[in-house]
């Protein structure tokens, strides 16, 4: 699993590459700091190259929607495959998130 | 043998019967014989008395015929009495007419012819010549003589005691005189007639009836006129009779009857047996006949036929004997030849019911397997055995051949059949079933040298897999698209060589594939010419497409044909299996996983569940959902079963079944229930959503059901997911 993260203007790109499973996201939380640190403008989660996710992952997601929320930022979650999605719906994240 | 026929109680019974039948035979043939003499007896009775009438007839015949002469030649004597001259020629007359008298005479009473005071002209006949001659000599002197004085006396016909005529005839002879009177009623002269005893016992009372029989004449004074040759003397009388060795007492009692002129008969005791006399008078002449038959002669002939029978029924009871004996030996033998074949015949009973009980009983219908199996016992029982059954969805088989035959055999088959369905209960590699029964068998068999040919099968009868074991048993035939013999490792036979380890074989049976395992009987069945069925007809029978009962069935009707009357040998044993699965995917196929209490090891689950999905044809979506509820349940043992630092591990079992896949994740942590776990409440905002809960959720919604439970040390969560 690789995260790339992008910062253009007032929009935060993290591009997630492969299967975010329970040991990918314990790297990925580490990744991830840099948003978390400045969780404002718009945070896009490109989940385009995301082939899987697991409670651990959906977690990450949810740990930057909180901290976009305090500072006033807003996330997308962007390409999620329909597989995925599948899991966000069961989750309630379908409410949580705009997805694109 | 005939020893043996002795000491038996009842073959003295049977011996006291036939002598008791033999007793009785001789009875009746005693009662016959005893009959016999009876009957013996009254006919000599009737014969004696019938010759006592007779020889008195013709006595008195002659005595008729003598005094007849007398009297009609009386007439001539009175009116010759002038002339006494031509008495001479009446006299003569007389003996030529008559032939039973021999000599005659006219002796004129002395003084009645004063010129001739003593004339007495006689005529008598010597060797057929008459002669003519005087009694008046000085010599004779007639007067004197019992026969002139007698008549003259009483003045009647009489007849003189028997006499020796020296003067006259010169022979024994008795006289019948008579006086002849004058017309004055004076009597003048005696006539008389002589007889001769000699003419009259060649003439007369021939006592013809038995040999030894003869018959005796008595005068008025017990002379014996005519008897026995001895007896013709003058001087024999009844005194000299008596000096014979009779009983004294009878003797004398029959004396006197007989001189009484009674008629009866006596009993006389003698040394050489009893003689019965019968006796009667003649009449008119005062004299008695007797008739002498001793007993003896009576039944000689019947005691000759009585010793006859009684020889021959000797020699028919003898033979009778035999004759038992020798069907009692041969009953004997018949059955002592019956127990052998009774007791070899209930032993091969016994041996047939052993084998026949160690079959298995037909498997319910399957769709992916017909198999058949027979065994044909042989008159003395081989130890053939074989077995098949299916557990774990596993065909497991075998067939054997005992070496041997008879009981002990079929017990080893029986030990040999228990060890297999034993072993192989627990056990289905075969190489290892056989190494085991080999050891048991060892254990059994270590003093008898019989050994056990085997061949032992596993089937696998998801996949085909065909594992299989032989110990020196002949090799089955596989029939796929052509016939072969299976390659078979050639092992020792079971019962050889303790702790043996075989080695076991495989291969794969596909669809339609059939294995035709056989014992001996059928490839070494002989025909009446030692010519033995052989693989080449085995092969050919197999060539046809049958079921698998329809192969045994064909199998059988060749051998039949082949070996026509020829008996049946060994054992004959057939086994096919017909495998007729051709769903290439296994029903039930079990993964296995075992993972370190390390996060980083996840992937590995992964994998894990790519390729049963793969397997199963999952699609993605279903791929993934299964790892993910995979991944949580296990992370979640990862995570929290274990304290940190110490090493832990995690099982995790999948069942891959036609409609469902079954995962098994266990561990031995510390007991902890996810399914108890508080859920996340997915429904809240982002501000009340907490961070934990998210994975057992998961599990929950993602698997159909979900169980806990704690045993026996572990924690175990099984996960059911319907495909």
């Amino acid at each position: 699993m690789e995260v790339f993260i992008e910062k253009e203007n007032n929009v935060t790109t993290a591009r997630f590459v492969g299967r975010l499973d329970t040991p990918a996201s314990q790297e990925v939380s580490q990744s991830i700091e840099p948003i978390l640190n400045d969780p404002t403008g718009t945070i896009v989660l490109d989940c385009k190259e995301m082939s899987y996710i697991s409670s651990s992952g959906l977690r990450i997601f949810l740990t930057i929607r909180k901290a976009a929320a305090a500072k006033g930022g807003n996330v997308i979650v962007k390409d999620i495959n329909n597989d995925i999605r599948q899991v966000f719906m069961m989750t309630g994240f379908l409410n949580l998130f705009e997805i694109q | 043998m005939i020893k043996k026929i002795l000491e038996k109680k009842k073959t003295w019974i049977q011996i006291a019967q036939v002598v008791l039948a033999a007793i009785i035979l001789e009875a009746a043939s005693f009662f016959q014989i005893n009959l016999l003499v009876k009957s013996s007896r009254r006919e000599a009775a009737l014969k004696a008395n019938s010759v006592l009438s007779t020889t008195e007839y013709e006595i008195r015949d002659v005595i008729d015929e003598a005094e007849q002469a007398v009297r009609s030649n009386m007439w001539i004597v009175q009116w010759c009495m002038d002339n006494p001259d031509s008495l001479m020629s009446v006299t003569r007359r007389i003996v030529e007419d008559t032939p039973s008298v021999v000599g005659s005479a006219v002796a004129l009473v002395p003084g009645y012819n004063k010129d001739l005071p003593f004339f007495a002209p006689y005529a008598h006949s010597v060797n057929g010549e008459i002669e003519e001659l005087s009694l008046a000599t000085d010599k004779y002197n007639y007067p004197v003589h019992e026969w002139f004085i007698e008549p003259l006396e009483t003045g009647m016909g009489c007849w003189s005691e028997p006499y020796m005529d020296t003067g006259g005839g010169n022979i024994l002879m008795t006289t019948y005189s008579r006086p002849v009177n004058d017309p004055h009623n004076v009597t003048a002269a005696i006539m008389t007639a002589d007889v001769s005893l000699e003419w009259l016992s060649q003439h007369v009372g021939k006592v013809n009836i038995y040999p030894q029989a003869f018959s005796i004449l008595l005068s008025q004074k017990g002379k014996v006129l005519m008897g026995p040759a001895d007896s013709l003397k003058m001087s024999f009388t009844v005194q000299d009779w008596e000096k014979s060795s009779f009983d004294q007492e009878s003797f004398d009692k029959l004396k006197s009857e007989m001189l009484a002129g009674k008629r009866g008969v006596i009993t006389l005791h003698t040394p050489t047996g009893i003689t019965y006399v019968h006796y009667g008078p003649v009449s008119r002449t005062g004299w008695s006949m007797a008739v002498v038959i001793p007993d003896r002669e009576v039944y000689k002939d019947v005691r000759r036929i009585g010793i006859i029978c009684a020889i021959l029924q000797i020699l028919a009871l003898a033979m009778l004997i035999y004759i038992l004996f020798s069907v009692a030996r041969s009953w004997m033998e018949y059955q002592q030849t019956k127990d052998i074949e009774e007791k070899m015949e209930s032993e091969l009973q016994i041996g047939r019911d052993i084998q026949m009980s160690m079959i298995p009983k037909p498997l319910p219908g399957r769709e992916d397997l017909d198999i058949a199996a027979v065994i044909v016992p042989a008159k003395q029982v081989g130890g053939d055995l074989y077995d098949y059954y299916i557990r774990d969805n596993k065909l497991i088989f075998c067939i054997g051949d005992v070496s041997g035959k008879g009981v002990p055999a079929s017990l080893v088959m029986t030990v040999t059949r228990s060890l297999f369905r034993n072993v192989s209960a627990q056990e289905d590699d075969p190489a290892r079933i056989v190494t085991d029964i080999n050891h048991s068998l060892m254990d059994n068999m270590s003093e008898n040298e019989m050994f056990v040919t085997f061949f032992c099968g596993v089937l696998d009868l998801q996949n085909g897999l065909l594992r299989y074991c032989n110990a020196g048993h002949n090799a089955p035939f596989l029939l796929t698209d052509h016939i072969e013999e299976l390659h078979v490792a050639p092992n020792l036979p079971l019962g050889v060589l303790e702790g043996m380890v075989y080695e076991g074989q495989e291969t794969s049976l596909r669809y339609d594939d059939a294995l035709y395992l056989y014992t001996d009987g059928v490839s070494e069945a002989e025909d009446p010419d030692h010519q033995l069925f052989g693989l080449e007809r085995t092969e050919a029978v197999l060539h046809q497409r049958r079921s698998a009962q329809g192969h045994l069935d064909a199998m059988r009707e060749a051998i039949e044909a082949f070996v026509q009357d020829a008996p049946q040998s060994d054992d004959i044993t057939m086994l096919f299996i017909h495998y007729l699965n051709d769903n290439t995917q296994p029903a039930i196929m079990a993964r296995h996983l075992i993972l370190h209490n390390n996060i980083q090891q996840i992937p590995q689950l992964a994998e894990f569940v790519e390729t049963i999905a793969e397997e199963k044809n999952l699609d993605q979506a279903m791929a993934m959902s299964l790892n993910l509820a995979l991944e949580e349940a296990v992370t979640n043992v990862i995570l929290y079963a274990y304290p940190d630092g110490i090493d832990g591990l995690v099982d995790i079992e999948a069942y891959i079944h036609d409609d469902c896949l079954e995962f098994i994740i266990s561990d031995s942590g510390k007991p902890f229930d996810p399914t108890a776990a508080p859920e996340a409440d997915v429904t809240l905002g982002v501000e009340e959503r907490s961070i934990g809960g998210l994975g057992i959720y998961l599990v929950r919604n993602i698997m159909d059901t979900v169980s806990y439970r704690y045993e026996n040390g572990k924690n175990i969560l099984v996960m059911i997911k319907k495909i």
